[in-house]
């Protein structure tokens, strides 16, 4: 039984990470219905971010995740404007291949500035917490991975409200369903679709930076995470912040479960069974509307 | 009359396309002298393996330096003098390609580097699963192939004409650190050694190495109380560490690479779970980011593993020396770490060998690598020396078990002549997080 509760405590600690990681891409892909694969080489950016203002400035990463989120969003902007809107009204592979392409960019872009060693934030509040753990019964819950998780969950909150309860938020969702009624109402939808790709890759970003704290830095860092993002927000249902969470902390715990009793290489295929069944059951995602 | 003008077309277009095949065989290469000797420089400089293959296009670079510059004091094969003096003095230029650390990738572009690019010699890909899928196309090419960090038991044991290897394999590597195991308690080690789990990655390499050492842990004695296996590219891995701990081993073998065990320390840190010898091989031991990474926080002390060379010892030597100041030109200031030392020999040796042929035709390739010789002298690894066996394997490449002390730094505790020589007190058992924390 200790064995079960401790992987369901883990699981649910990296899901609220990996819900980190796939908001972005709920944002940009579920609401706004753009593809992104180079999501995952933002995130990747954010880390080397939080790992190069930390051996060059000593900035913790919890400090430099707010001008690095800055930075980020501008980047996100740039990147619709140089090119995603040009492609916006193309055919869908035309997205797909601008992103894929954005992807390599940005990755082989990190290989020649920062070679592909592998880069560790050393000293940091969270690796500095390393090995510290809460005891709940026989269930250790390690510190620095609830904190990560606690930051998590509040940018979640602060995201749920601007999404469903503020104009903006609304008009980001106007925008996304009916393009052309929400210019009759005022609304300037190319300016909705440059803040959604700026929200979207500094959240990203800041994801990056937490995981600096647990994860080697290195180019192609973001890959892994990117696979289950897509998992997550197809199985949330797409456009859902809140379904982006609870899908994530499904695959957080389907994953740490399964490794807990059966071949942990075959972890990740039990989380994409579950999008099936799930799928099968509810097409639209735990959380979508059709 | 047209059935016989058809047979006159076909007849012809056989002709030509037999004429084209020829041409680009090895049979009919022209004999023309060369003013430059083309290696295929096959590697993974980006995607998951690219940490490796920098190390490589690095070493690469290294010895493409020394075979086209004059090194008059350095000890190595082609060290002195410009160029091949056997091919009258023609340069060493290589051609790189990356695949993106992609099996499919590695086959397209190694097939473009035969045919296009005609080069003399490939050496690659780095990653011992990648080589096994390029390895039919280059035989059935028949130029000469290398890859010699790339430590999969099963490379050389297929029976192929045109691969060689320098570096010791798995079985040699693995076997190092069992033997230790076993003759440790004769020399002062634990006699309570008694479980192992193996720890192990899914891709060919670790699953070689979890293979060996599953039989070699049942013929030292080892019970086995764990066999788990993980997929490359683990985001968490605190299950794994759940079911190593409640096995409680008193070895664990454990073959991961770098960013996956990072995720396993911190894990296996939250968790308290230390056994009380990590018995390692290649991976994150052999990647010199994650070692020096590990001065930080201890992380690694205590560890042990097998290496191809008694690292601590090979850095005393001349050559070595003089040879690492020529890599870090490359590498941005980093040391040698042992892989790029295994690559270094090898294409030290290949170089050797092209300069006896004293031609670029396969066949006299073939013949003078497999009439190698080569003594321990002119190496900056300790290999016992180069000789190869029927199978193309080196059979003097030899393995080492080194030890990461307090300082971090990799020191020879097998074979015990060469421990005498570094004179490292072995640590045991393991420390646990708490004292690794206290002494930072």
């Amino acid at each position: 039984m200790t064995l079960f509760l401790q992987a369901v405590a883990d699981g649910l600690q990296m899901g609220l990470l990996y819900a980190l990681v796939a908001v972005g891409l709920t944002i940009i892909w579920g609401l706004m219905e753009m593809i992104n694969f180079a999501h995952g080489e933002f995130m990747m950016l954010g880390m080397f971010g939080a790992w190069g203002l930390s051996v060059s400035l000593g900035w913790d990463p919890l400090v430099s995740m707010v001008p690095l989120a800055v930075i980020m969003y501008g980047a996100g902007v740039l990147v619709y404007r140089l090119l995603m809107r040009r492609v916006q009204r193309g055919e869908i592979f035309t997205q797909i291949f601008a992103t894929v392409g954005l992807f390599f960019f940005i990755q082989n872009g990190a290989v020649a500035v920062f070679t592909s060693d592998y880069r560790f934030v050393e000293k940091s509040w969270l690796t500095g917490l390393s090995g510290a753990h809460i005891t709940l019964g026989d269930v250790r819950i390690g510190v620095p991975l609830l904190v990560g998780g606690l930051i998590a969950l509040a940018l979640f909150l602060i995201l749920y409200l601007l999404i469903d309860r503020t104009d903006f938020g609304l008009a980001l969702q106007a925008t996304s369903e009916d393009r052309d009624a929400a210019m009759l109402v005022g609304i300037r939808p190319q300016r909705m679709y440059a803040v959604a790709w700026g929200l979207g890759t500094a959240l990203v970003a800041i994801a990056g930076v937490i995981l600096a704290n647990f994860f080697a830095v290195y180019p192609q860092a973001g890959l892994s995470f990117t696979v289950l993002a897509y998992a997550i927000v197809a199985l949330g249902g797409f456009g859902s912040i809140l379904g982006t969470l609870m899908a994530a902390l499904v695959v957080g715990v389907v994953q740490s479960v399964t490794a807990a009793y059966l071949p942990p290489a075959f972890k990740d295929a039990f989380v994409f069974g579950s999008y099936i069944l799930i799928g099968l059951l509810r097409p639209q995602g735990l959380f979508g509307r059709f | 009359m047209r059935i016989h003008r058809i047979i006159t077309v076909i007849g012809a277009a056989i002709g030509v396309l037999s004429l084209v095949a020829l041409s680009g065989s090895s049979a009919v290469r022209a004999q023309a002298p060369v003013s430059e000797v083309l290696i295929g420089e096959l590697l993974p400089l980006t995607g998951n393996f690219a940490s490796l293959g920098q190390q490589y296009l690095w070493a690469g670079q290294t010895v493409e330096d020394i075979v086209n510059n004059d090194y008059p004091d350095l000890k190595v094969p082609l060290g002195p003098g410009k160029g091949f003096p056997g091919l009258g003095g023609a340069k060493m230029t290589l051609v790189v390609r990356d695949d993106q650390s992609r099996g499919d990738q590695a086959r397209t572009l190694a097939e473009q580097l035969i045919t296009v690019n005609k080069v003399h010699w490939l050496n690659g890909e780095g990653t011992s699963g990648n080589t096994s899928i390029i390895q039919p196309l280059v035989e059935s090419y028949g130029i000469p192939m290398s890859c010699h960090p790339c430590a999969s038991p099963t490379l050389t044991e297929k029976g192929f004409k045109w691969f060689w290897r320098t570096g010791p394999n798995d079985s040699v590597m693995v076997a190092s650190v069992f033997q230790f195991l076993k003759e440790w308690p004769a020399h002062g080690g634990p006699t309570t050694l008694k479980t192992i789990a193996l720890f192990t990655c899914d891709n060919l390499f670790c699953q070689d190495n979890r293979k060996i050492a599953a039989d070699l842990a049942e013929k030292s004695g080892f019970k086995i109380v764990a066999d788990l296996t993980t997929k490359t590219g683990a985001t968490t891995l605190a299950s794994e560490v759940q079911r190593l701990q409640s096995a409680n081993p008193d070895v664990l073998f454990y073959v991961q690479y770098p960013a996956e065990t990072t995720v396993f320390q911190a894990d296996a840190k939250r968790a308290g779970f230390m056994p009380k010898v990590i018995a390692t091989s290649n991976g994150a031991y052999s990647d010199q980011t994650w070692l020096n990474a590990q001065k930080a926080n201890n992380g690694a002390a205590a560890w042990l593993g097998r290496d191809p060379t008694a690292i601590d010892l090979a850095s005393r030597k001349p050559s070595w020396k003089q040879v690492n100041d020529i890599y870090k030109k490359y590498s941005r200031g980093q040391d040698m770490g042992e892989l790029s030392m295994r690559e270094i020999t090898g294409l030290l040796w290949m170089a050797d060998t092209i300069n006896r042929a004293k031609s670029v035709e396969p066949a006299a390739l073939a013949k003078a690598a497999n009439e190698t010789n080569m003594t321990p002298d002119v190496m900056i690894i300790d290999y016992k020396g180069i000789k190869f066996n029927q199978n193309r394997q080196n059979e003097l490449a030899t393995g080492v078990v080194t030890q990461v002390g307090w300082d971090n730094e990799k020191h020879t505790i097998w074979p015990w002549e060469l421990a005498k020589q570094a004179g490292f007190k072995t640590i045991f058992p393991a420390p646990g997080w708490q004292e690794r924390d206290s002494k930072k």
